[in-house]
């Protein structure tokens, strides 16, 4: 079945996230017209929250968010998994959530914002290790700093607390003032440690800012912020429809159609949830569709003229699947109580780690010390431990307050044979295949989750620690990137560093899926800098043409 | 364009997850009636589901009040409280029951227990109850789950009411509620001294999930 209307704009725009909505916002801020098609429904807020509090697996980052059958997403991080099948000597580590849903997966995330170093975009001229970016870290500043006045960023002042990426102007916000918990944690790490703990930058309201109240600090940023004083996705796509861009749910993009010479695209095709086709053309096109989906439907679209998928003459489409897969412990500390879980997520970090010429041998990292409610946790294990009446009372007090989890970002390196293909047998609903990642953590990552290891082990002595449970083998942090990689040599990567396919002039990648390296900071705003280059391209090309 | 465009499954954001199993399985069995033609075996698996509803239904009607107030008075014992909650108590209860077949024969030997003693504490009680059989441990751990978590046959019962936050309201918010204004958690929480009592039951497998 096919749609007789002829849906056009002068731009349109796979995926509704942070990178989709924030192009379509700045496009149609600047007269240009633009459709968003994101595969998942529109849902408000105040369902993600009673999702939430009807959730017997609280800590199910995913559980709020229900896929529809049209727009599945990964339902939980357990292999096997009913839609991200991973496999590979690591594959439990590649076990990646996000969401398919307008918005995006900003809907959960920490809302942690920070800036990619300037050595994470020349690791490869510097340590000799992975590839280096086609671009410097100097041609993205300008867009960090639209992209963190977009979210409402708050961080540290520079001259008191330098967190290695220049900046030309200030934070939007003041730091986030940290919780008893993380000054106790900073005090320790000062007084016993060489290394240091650092405000973390947030998109995270320390004001009222952009129509979005103070943080309140409900420790629920991850899965659902209550009340929107952490920025998401679904602000850029409100902005974007007042300015008049048109989003389009359930618009699940299946095909790319190019021209006769394959040089440009001149349409996309779309299902709706009942599997009618409705063709979408354009001028220019972009896929912000997440790095996991966004090289899904470049294969997807394979057809005689490019048959291992769209924008992929490299072979590179799917390929150098990366992430921060860390380390992660939880356990007892024995000293005074700290209570983690008053106030936001997660607002510090150790720094120490993110660069160092030893960087030619093993990946950077940083370390979070998680401020998150232990309450339920400390529940289950003291009911575990077979407590009761008041002992068990005493028991959830304790443990409520004395529990400590630490995890780490540790960097990934682009291999080729970290691989995103299509799934030969499991299909959705509307005939698409699922995706299959191999992995295998490159052993420049392995020698840092080592370190990070040695590091966890000292800190817990420090706070002799007691009930040490390690997560076993690595943990998936949901960052995955690589997928379409950028490069400057066409033959071995998908965009140039203006994000443009070499394939195809008029196309456009919008996604963690162009990195080349992913450095240690949490890849949001790195992401969301690029939409905005891309969309300050996108403007220059079609008002000045 | 400006307009969504709904379809009938979208009715989906509608449901709570608990509630969301169930339509799920029931929205199975639709799309699946209507395509192969009324599979007997899920069909089977769908009156599974309707009478395990209506099991429920019949436990939330019918009068069982003598095995809720067996329930309330083992509940009593084991949080070592003179005061619960009757009608979370009851959901609680409903749950239990609801979620394995033998809890109310079990339900009712834990208050035959506790009528032949006079203990004089949780523990007391607790240890007792294992060392008659080590099958109550597992009741008594769906007990201590539904009072102090607030959860039953894997379903959440209660939220803010569960006792594990009455317990600790004075440091810390159930998440998505917490009401001390911007900036409360820079101040000092109460202390923790190290408690001393010790467990009544055997130790359990617990596992910290990655999240």
């Amino acid at each position: 079945m096919s749609s007789e209307q002829n849906l056009s704009a002068d731009v349109v725009i796979v995926g509704s996230g942070v990178a989709g909505s924030s192009i379509a916002n700045e496009l149609a801020r600047a007269g240009i017209s633009v459709i968003v098609l994101e595969a998942g429904p529109r849902v408000d807020r105040q369902h993600f929250v009673e999702n939430f509090r009807n959730l017997e697996n609280k800590p199910s980052y995913q559980g709020p968010f229900p896929a529809v059958p049209w727009a599945l997403h990964p339902p939980d991080q357990q292999t096997p998994n009913e839609y991200l099948h991973t496999s590979g000597p690591d594959a439990e580590a590649y076990q990646q959530v996000y969401l398919r849903m307008m918005g995006g997966t900003t809907w959960h995330w920490a809302g942690c914002a920070w800036r990619y170093l300037p050595s994470d975009f020349e690791l490869k001229t510097r340590y000799g290790q992975g590839r280096d970016w086609a671009l410097k870290y100097d041609d993205l500043e300008p867009f960090y700093y639209q992209a963190e006045a977009m979210m409402g960023v708050c961080g540290p002042d520079p001259l008191v607390e330098d967190l290695g990426s220049p900046r030309k102007q200030p934070y939007p916000m003041e730091a986030l003032p940290i919780s008893y918990a993380a000054q106790q944690f900073r005090k320790l790490i000062t007084e016993k440690t060489p290394w240091r703990v650092v405000h973390e930058p947030q998109a995270r309201n320390t004001r009222p800012y952009d129509r979005r109240p103070t943080c309140e600090g409900h420790n629920n940023c991850m899965p659902i912020c209550p009340i929107g004083a952490m920025y998401n996705g679904s602000y850029s796509v409100y902005d974007a429809e007042a300015a008049g861009a048109t989003f389009v749910p359930n618009a699940v993009v299946y095909k790319i159609e190019r021209d006769s010479a394959n040089k440009r695209v001149t349409a996309v095709h779309y299902f709706d949830p009942d599997k009618g086709s409705h063709r979408v053309t354009g001028k220019y096109f972009v896929i912000a569709a997440h790095c996991i989906e966004t090289a899904k439907l470049l294969l997807v679209s394979a057809d005689e003229q490019s048959p291992d998928g769209i924008a992929n003459s490299s072979g590179h489409v799917g390929r150098n699947m990366m992430d921060h897969t860390g380390v992660q412990v939880t356990f007892i500390s024995g000293d005074d109580a700290w209570w983690p879980g008053r106030g936001p997520l997660e607002t510090n970090v150790i720094d120490n780690f993110r660069d160092g010429p030893w960087r030619n041998e093993r990946g950077a990292y940083l370390v979070h010390m998680v401020d998150d409610n232990q309450v339920d946790l400390a529940t289950q294990l003291a009911i575990s431990k077979g407590y009761v009446g008041r002992e068990l009372e005493e028991q959830i007090r304790y443990l409520a307050s004395h529990t400590v989890r630490l995890f780490s970002h540790n960097e990934g390196l682009a291999d080729p044979d970290n691989r995103l293909t299509l799934n030969k047998t499991r299909k959705d609903v509307l005939g698409i295949p699922h995706p299959d990642v191999y992995y295998k953590l490159p052993d420049y990552t392995v020698r840092s989750c080592e370190h990070t290891r040695d590091v966890f082990r000292q800190l817990i002595g420090l706070m002799h620690g007691t009930d040490e449970q390690w997560t076993s083998g690595y943990f998936p942090q949901d960052h995955p990137a690589g997928s379409t990689i950028m490069g400057v040599d066409p033959k071995d990567s998908v965009v140039d560093g203006h994000c443009r396919s070499h394939d195809h002039d008029n196309l456009f990648i919008a996604s963690s899926s162009v990195f080349s390296s992913v450095g240690t900071g949490n890849i949001t705003l790195t992401v969301a800098a690029l939409a905005l280059r891309v969309a300050d391209t996108l403007k220059k090309e079609l008002v000045h043409a | 364009m400006r307009k969504d465009r709904d379809c009938q499954s979208l009715s989906l954001w509608q449901l709570s997850p608990n509630a969301m199993r169930l339509s799920r399985l029931l929205r199975i069995s639709r799309r699946d009636s209507l395509l192969t033609g009324m599979s007997a075996a899920l069909l089977g698996g769908v009156a599974h589901a309707r009478a395990q509803d209506q099991h429920s239904a019949s436990l939330q009607t019918t009068d069982h009040s003598e095995i809720l107030s067996q329930f309330m008075a083992v509940s009593r014992r084991l949080t070592d409280r003179d005061t619960l909650d009757q009608r979370i108590g009851a959901a609680l209860c409903n749950g239990i029951l609801h979620g394995n077949a033998d809890r109310p024969a079990r339900i009712q030997a834990l208050y035959a227990l506790l009528t032949k003693e006079n203990f004089a504490s949780a523990s007391d009680y607790a240890r007792a109850a294992e060392t008659q059989d080590k099958a109550f441990k597992d009741v008594i751990h769906e007990i201590m789950t539904g009072w102090y978590r607030g959860v039953a046959d894997g379903k959440v019962v209660v939220y803010r009411s569960a006792l594990m936050f009455d317990i600790t309201k004075d440091a810390v918010y159930p998440k998505t509620y917490a009401t001390g204004g911007p900036f409360y958690w820079t101040t000092r929480p109460p202390d923790v001294a190290r408690p001393a009592g010790q467990p009544a039951l055997s130790p359990s497998k617990f596992v910290v999930e990655p999240t």
